[in-house]
């Protein structure tokens, strides 16, 4: 499915017009403006206790401006997109903000889409006796500049999480044929009698059902952002053009994915989506750049993402996508003779400073002589960043999946949605923590 | 008011048109919740433009309850609009509920509390940062690097009316401190810190570099590992994150109501006598103060755990009637555009009996003192098991043995927690993913260190 998102009504196109040309040389303060962002959300909740079901609305809409001085960056935000709530946002900074008396035309209040209760009522029965929450995510933005704007559209979104003793989540584009099967999946019983795996033990993985992609998400789409670049957080720093995995790994960051949770049209600095070919035949090749961590790196913008019309744009991965191979995964599991097959991610995290990932197992196997034996109990992976980069095996899987688990992505406290398709791949050695 | 000067009267009329279009529906009863805030971030990070972000953010919530229905919705915004907006959601998101989840009125009140704090002076922010800077920078020797520092001050006024004429009113501000330094050479490592500034007049930014330097400084030491039964001693960091993961203990959530049955032992104790927790939501020197909860139930100081036997669980009205318990004002409302949940203000150890920080070192003979978490502490109740990561330092009485890099404990929780033989007097406020928890260092008798 590649298709664009239900596109939301825009905001007026003349209030937007008009707005662009007031802030056309507006400076206060002796800053600079930058950008005017502007936005208006919708979160519809079905909220379970286990035993029954209330139903929660949440709609905001603000906007901020950005103000660019040789010794500061000052972003001020408010709530609200009236003609008055905006003057007055320009009005603090600004030495004087003209705008007319005229006002933003009405567009059509963000609603859910006809049937979204019910689908969520169905999900919730089938969760119980489980506490969870149904949430509908849906947003509309535009960005200003001097002298130009434009509209911002990202897909709808439907987030699952199941609390209670065997928490998990689910997040994906609203519509998304696969949505089914992924609910199916988040409702799997978990197989009874599990294997814990010793402290310490070093073993082949098998990324499989997707979850290379969350693999990589740490160790490469995190590691290329600019922000933990610029500051020498990251240890693909430095290794702009040097080959850092196998020769067969391609992967792209690809916010034109419409299909994946991570999608945009432009990003939230105004910069229209593009694929961003981020290791290509196992060389790091691009950065991931907000527009001012493309200044600093000396390279392009296009993924400044914000969390909320609150915060500032930072640099953020979209949807990370690795391209398949020719090898089944069924023969890169037969070849393994003592390992694990990964099949389900709960949690995964890399520290910039100690450059180490570490993966929770959710459901996963362990492999002796090329089979599945037991199943494995939770359990967390840990290994370092370019090491496991180094150790990843040339046989890349012929099985592209989209990860449905782990997309909400929590970089210093702030969320967003991201993506990941990816095929089986397997990582040489990890360690159990 | 301090802070948020000139919304008193915005909210009020936001309460009265949510109020007008509530009293002309067919809604029983109902609750209206309008808030506005506005925060300042300052982020000096040497040799970069200090950025600084302003934020204002106004909003309604209104619950309905009529013929076995609720509803609930927010907007964002005090204009007539936004009431209307949240009006219309809640009615528009009625779903039959068994009982009705609004307080009665016989239920609701406030508290007194002490005078409310006031924000910092203009300019303070700036000048705390750099301040703080210069002092590590003193402090660290040429060994330490400041990463960056972020100032957030907050103010916010909030009012809470009912269909029974009950209004509750509020305003207070907050300010915290975030820094980062960084260990230079090869035992580099991000040292974070956050604290809560009850007082920005009273505060000591050289008391403040040091609580952020000496931890880190630890680590200088040379590399040293061991295993086996030790006694422990947990930074207030480390005590945090270990109070964070047992917290929902102390929740009527309704999950899972028997979750202290494998947990307790003899005479159901479920820590040692040195362990007093509680909730206190009327200490002004705690990150979250008010007269009631989020649902306007009058804010009290609500014991958990007596000297180490449980007493008292915290719940929302409709948690805890859900699990037949009462409700003792456990609900929390960080913002409008939450449904009131049951949640922790402010859990904190009661530490009139603790001793001084220095002589809690003193009590304990080779043992580990585990200076940061390095991963959430693991916790499962129906195993009775735990499992701390974290860095450390080991001691030989007040000397500094050597620095252990990732130190694994596991082991049964109640064991641990029953082996708590004193708490600090040295508590500090610390964001968990739990709520704020209000910890001292924990001196913990004989626990098995993996290695």
């Amino acid at each position: 499915m590649r298709e664009a998102p239900r596109p939301e009504p825009p905001l007026d196109p003349r209030w937007l017009e008009m707005l662009c040309q007031r802030c056309t040389d507006l400076r206060g303060g002796g800053a600079r403006f930058e950008d005017l962002f502007l936005e208006q959300r919708l979160e519809m909740r079905a909220v379970d206790s286990g035993a029954e079901l209330h139903v929660e609305e949440c709609r905001l809409e603000g906007a901020a401006a950005r103000w660019r001085s040789p010794s500061r960056v000052i972003l001020h935000a408010r709530t609200g997109l009236s003609a008055r709530a905006v003057g007055e946002l320009l009005d603090r900074h600004a030495d004087r903000v003209a705008l007319p008396p005229a006002h933003p035309a009405l567009v059509a209040e963000m609603d859910p889409p006809r049937g979204w209760l019910d689908w969520a009522r169905e999900v919730t029965s089938r969760l119980r006796p489980a506490p969870s929450v149904v949430r509908y995510l849906s947003r509309r933005a535009a960005l200003v500049r001097a002298g130009s704007w434009v509209s911002i559209s990202t897909p709808p979104l439907v987030r699952v999480e199941q609390s209670g003793s065997n928490p998990a989540a689910l997040l994906a584009v609203w519509g998304h044929p696969e949505l089914g099967s992924w609910l199916q999946s988040l409702v799997d019983p978990l197989p009874g009698k599990r294997w814990e795996p010793r402290p310490g033990t070093q073993l082949p993985v098998l990324f499989s059902n997707g979850t290379a992609g969350v693999l990589m998400h740490e160790l490469v789409g995190h590691m290329a952002e600019s922000d933990l670049v610029a500051a020498e957080a990251s240890p693909l720093a430095d290794l702009i053009g040097a080959n850092i995995t196998a020769a067969s790994i391609e992967i792209t960051d690809d916010p034109t994915r419409f299909d994946l949770a991570g999608a945009f049209d432009l990003d939230d600095e105004g910069i229209p989506a593009e694929p961003i070919a981020v290791v290509s035949g196992g060389r790091f090749e691009r950065f991931l750049c907000d527009r001012a961590g493309a200044q600093t790196l000396r390279t392009e913008p296009g993924r400044g993402r914000r969390a909320l019309w609150s915060r500032p744009p930072v640099a953020r991965l979209s949807n990370l996508v690795l391209t398949p191979g020719s090898t089944s995964p069924e023969d890169l599991e037969s070849d393994i003779d003592h390992g694990f097959v990964v099949t389900r991610l709960g949690r995964a995290t890399v520290d910039p400073v100690s450059s180490r990932t570490v993966l929770q197992v959710e459901r996963g196997w362990e492999v002796r002589h090329g089979r599945r034996r037991r199943p494995l109990a939770p359990c967390e992976l840990t290994g370092g960043v370019v090491e496991i980069l180094a150790n990843i095996d040339p046989r890349v899987g012929s099985d592209p999946t989209p990860d449905w688990r782990l997309g909400w992505c929590v970089k210093d406290g702030v969320p967003l949605p991201t993506g990941s398709e990816a095929p089986s791949i397997l990582a040489n050695r990890l360690e159990v923590l | 008011m301090k802070g948020v000067v000139g919304f008193a009267e915005r909210l009020n009329e936001a309460a009265r048109a949510a109020q007008t279009e509530l009293e002309n529906s067919p809604a029983d009863r109902w609750e209206i919740f309008a808030k506005a805030s506005t925060t300042r971030e300052v982020e000096v990070t040497p040799g970069q433009p200090s950025g600084v972000i302003h934020v204002e953010e106004t909003g309604v919530a209104v619950r309905t309850w009529r013929n076995g229905l609720a509803g609930f919705a927010t907007a964002s915004g005090l204009g007539t609009l936004a009431s209307r907006q949240a009006v219309e959601g809640a009615f528009s998101t009625e779903s039959p509920l068994a009982r009705d989840p609004l307080p009665p009125p016989r239920l609701l009140g406030c508290s007194e509390i002490e005078a409310v704090r006031n924000l910092p002076p203009k300019g303070w922010a700036t000048h705390a940062g750099g301040e703080l800077a210069h002092s590590i920078a003193s402090r660290g020797g040429g060994r330490l690097d400041l990463r960056r520092v972020i100032i957030q001050e907050g103010a916010f006024a909030w009012v809470l009316a009912t269909a029974e004429d009950r209004v509750a009113r509020h305003d207070d501000t907050s300010t915290a401190l975030l820094a980062e330094v960084e260990v230079s050479g090869d035992r580099a490592g991000v040292w974070r810190d956050w604290l809560h500034i009850a007082d920005p007049e009273a505060f000591d930014v050289d008391a403040a570099a040091a609580q952020i330097c000496d931890r880190a400084m630890l680590t200088r030491s040379r590399v040293a590992t061991d295993s086996g039964l030790r006694d422990l001693i947990l930074h207030p960091e480390v005590s945090a994150q270990l109070l964070a993961a047992i917290s929902g203990l102390f929740l009527v959530t309704g999950e899972d109501d028997d979750a202290f049955s494998s947990l307790l032992g003899p005479e159901g104790r479920l820590a040692a006598p040195a362990l007093t927790l509680v909730d206190d939501r009327l200490d002004m020197d705690a990150p979250i103060t008010g007269p009631c909860d989020g649902e306007g139930l009058p804010a009290r100081r609500t014991l958990l755990l007596d000297e180490g036997i449980p007493r008292h669980r915290l719940g929302s009205y409709r948690d805890a009637n859900r699990c037949s318990e009462t409700p003792r004002g456990g609900a929390l409302r960080l913002s409008y555009r939450d449904y009131p949940q049951t949640g922790i203000a402010n859990l904190r150890v009661v530490t009139g009996a603790g001793v001084a920080a220095g002589k809690l070192l003193g009590l304990a003979d080779r043992a580990l003192y585990l200076l940061r978490p390095l991963a959430p502490v693991a916790f499962e109740p129906s195993t009775d098991t735990y499992r701390i990561i974290a860095s450390g330092v080991w001691l030989d009485g007040h000397a500094v043995r050597g620095w252990h890099p990732v130190v694994e404990l596991r082991g049964s929780l109640g064991r641990l927690l029953r082996r708590i033989e004193a708490v600090g007097t040295d508590l500090r406020w610390f964001q968990t993913d739990s709520g704020f928890i209000g910890a001292p260092s924990l001196l913990v008798r004989r626990q098995p260190v993996v290695g």
